[in-house]
């Protein structure tokens, strides 16, 4: 299983729609695509994390450089449509009051 | 070429092992093939010749990629000799000591996925009063996270005199690691102090795993949350700490997200898990039921583990 | 004595002329079909390598015939951009990633010995050869 990461720009926004596994293994491909990633300034960047099953630890590192990245250069990083799993793991280690994280309601409402 | 038997077929094979063992490329048994085709049918040769020319031309390629394999196998092994070496340099510099007291019940099991360890469990003690320790986790596995570790674990022994102050360790770690290593690695840690006369726990999380806490007279888990981020996020990060109070046969569960995070099971409660089978063997040891949960997780999760494995127990 | 001769590079057809030199020579100085192959496929590589990253260069082709020794030696000499790191290219797996053969540390497996001198900016002279057993 491998992790695959789509773009799309609407309106100077920018949206990254992140689908499958992510672990030590598959980590390092989506690294590289939020590398290279340009941040401008001011720009909004939402991840779509609904389709992504599983995430350790190595693919929440990926995250938060890229969330540090984004407040150095001054943009704007939103995490949205996390399952109960993965909110539970920006809970846990704390980085759900650092960053702009929003779960996916349509799977709180099931 | 008409009367091919199996037999024949066989002592071929056999010299071909015989070929591979001495590393005879390609191109030259086909050369030798040639060779004895000629004195055979020394009349086919003429309509042979440049077909055989053809396929020794073809293999010297093959022949150079199979010595550029055999060097990279043997490149390969060198590797893994550097990494043995490595593997044992990792094993002492981050053994863990776990002391023996007289009024506490220490258990410890700590086992890597991989060759190195990214998990991490620090004890400290002063004589029979006090006793701390700290259970950690590096994101990533292998190498780069067991150099981590090392930081962490010299950062820890330069904090012995502020053992007993559970936010203090954790912002001075914290502070460490930001600025020691690039922004996608970090720790999380769960620290814990045990004044042994007066019974009282004080802990504080660095986004860890929860620990557990069993109480024996209410014969009930407790779950000892305690938010913290993550170490080496922020520079500037604080951590607030809690206490309980413990008492006879009370047991105190601290481990990592190898423990609690079923990859393939997912609609298991890993919790439940853990507590049920501790409350059903609360009477054993503290290190018995460390090994005992180990056994159980890998079997639960079909004996094939995810993550490093470290659970510490502590038992009144 | 000593017979040199040389094709130049400057477009994917002039590797086989230069291929065919090669094995003319092999061929004349004694090697073996097995040989002739040898030489001709490290001849071939070296051609390939000034054709894809030099864009121009020169193959010669040394006939040497004295009383000790008979040997070939191929130079290949381009004014193209040169090699940064030359250990890096010598190492296995570093031009192919592993497994194709290709690269310099074939060529030198071909040959008896390699030598490399490249100035970055300014070019590269390989020179490899082999001797007659």
């Amino acid at each position: 299983m491998d992790v695959t990461i789509h773009f799309k720009e609407i309106d100077h926004k920018l949206f990254g729609f992140v689908e499958g596994e992510i672990d030590t293994f598959t980590a390092s491909g989506l690294r590289d695509e939020l590398e290279a990633v340009k941040i401008t300034e001011g720009l909004e960047i939402e991840l779509d994390l609904s389709k992504v099953n599983y995430m350790d630890s190595t693919g929440l590192g990926i995250f938060v450089a890229f969330y540090k990245r984004a407040l150095r250069e001054n943009g704007k990083v939103k995490l949205v449509g996390l399952s109960n799993r993965l909110q539970r793991l920006f809970e846990i280690t704390g980085l759900s009051d650092l960053m702009d994280i929003e779960t996916d309601k349509k799977v709180e409402l099931r | 070429m008409v009367n091919q038997t199996e037999r024949n077929l066989y002592i071929a094979q056999n010299f071909t092992r015989q070929l591979i063992q001495k590393n005879i490329s390609p191109e030259d048994v086909i050369s030798i093939h040639k060779n004895a085709v000629e004195q055979i049918f020394p009349n086919q040769m003429n309509e042979l010749q440049p077909a055989y020319d053809f396929l020794i031309e073809v293999m010297v390629h093959y022949g150079m990629a199979h010595r550029e394999h055999q060097s990279l196998l043997q490149k390969q092994a060198e590797y893994e000799m550097e990494m043995k070496i490595a593997t044992n340099i990792q094993k002492t510099l981050l053994k863990t000591y776990v002391p023996n007291m007289k009024n506490i019940d220490i258990g410890m099991i700590s086992v890597p996925i991989r060759k190195m360890n990214g998990d991490y469990v620090h004890f400290f003690h002063d004589g029979e009063e006090y006793l701390s320790v700290a259970v950690t986790d590096v994101v990533g596995k292998g190498v780069p996270a067991a150099l981590c570790m090392s930081m962490v674990k010299y950062g820890l022994e330069t904090l012995v005199y502020a053992y007993k102050d559970p936010s203090y360790v954790l912002e001075v770690i914290n502070r460490v690691i930001e600025k020691g290593v690039d922004d996608s690695m970090f720790v999380s840690m769960f620290y814990g102090c045990l004044n042994v006369e007066q019974n009282i726990f004080s802990y504080a999380s660095a986004g860890h795993e929860p620990a557990l806490h069993y109480s024996a007279k209410n014969d009930q888990f407790f779950t000892l949350e305690a938010k913290g981020l993550l170490l080496g996020v922020l520079s500037e990060t604080n951590y607030t700490f809690h206490e309980i109070v413990l008492e006879e046969n009370d047991l105190i569960i601290m481990m990592t997200d190898g423990v609690t995070e079923f990859r393939v099971k997912e609609e298991l409660n890993s919790r439940e898990v853990i507590t049920t089978l501790i409350k059903e063997n609360r009477h054993l040891s503290a290190q018995q039921l460390c090994q005992l949960l180990y056994k159980e997780i890998e079997r639960v999760q079909n004996f094939k583990l995810f993550d490093d494995f470290t659970v510490v127990i502590l038992k009144k | 004595m000593t017979y040199r001769s040389s094709v130049e590079i400057i477009t994917e057809w002039d590797i086989v002329a230069a291929r065919q030199l090669g094995r003319n020579e092999a061929k004349a100085l004694g090697f073996g079909t097995v040989d002739q192959a040898r030489i001709t496929t490290a001849i071939s590589e070296l051609a390939r390598n000034i054709y894809l990253y030099a864009s121009i260069g020169i193959i010669a082709i040394e006939r040497v015939e004295a009383d000790t020794e008979k040997k070939i030696v191929v130079v290949a000499t381009d004014q193209g951009p040169g090699i940064k790191d030359v250990r890096k290219v010598m190492e296995d797996g570093y031009s192919t990633s592993g497994g194709l053969g290709a690269g310099l540390p074939g060529v030198k497996r071909l040959m008896d010995s390699l030598d490399i001198q490249s100035v970055v900016g300014e070019g590269t002279t390989i020179r490899a050869e082999k001797w007659l057993r």
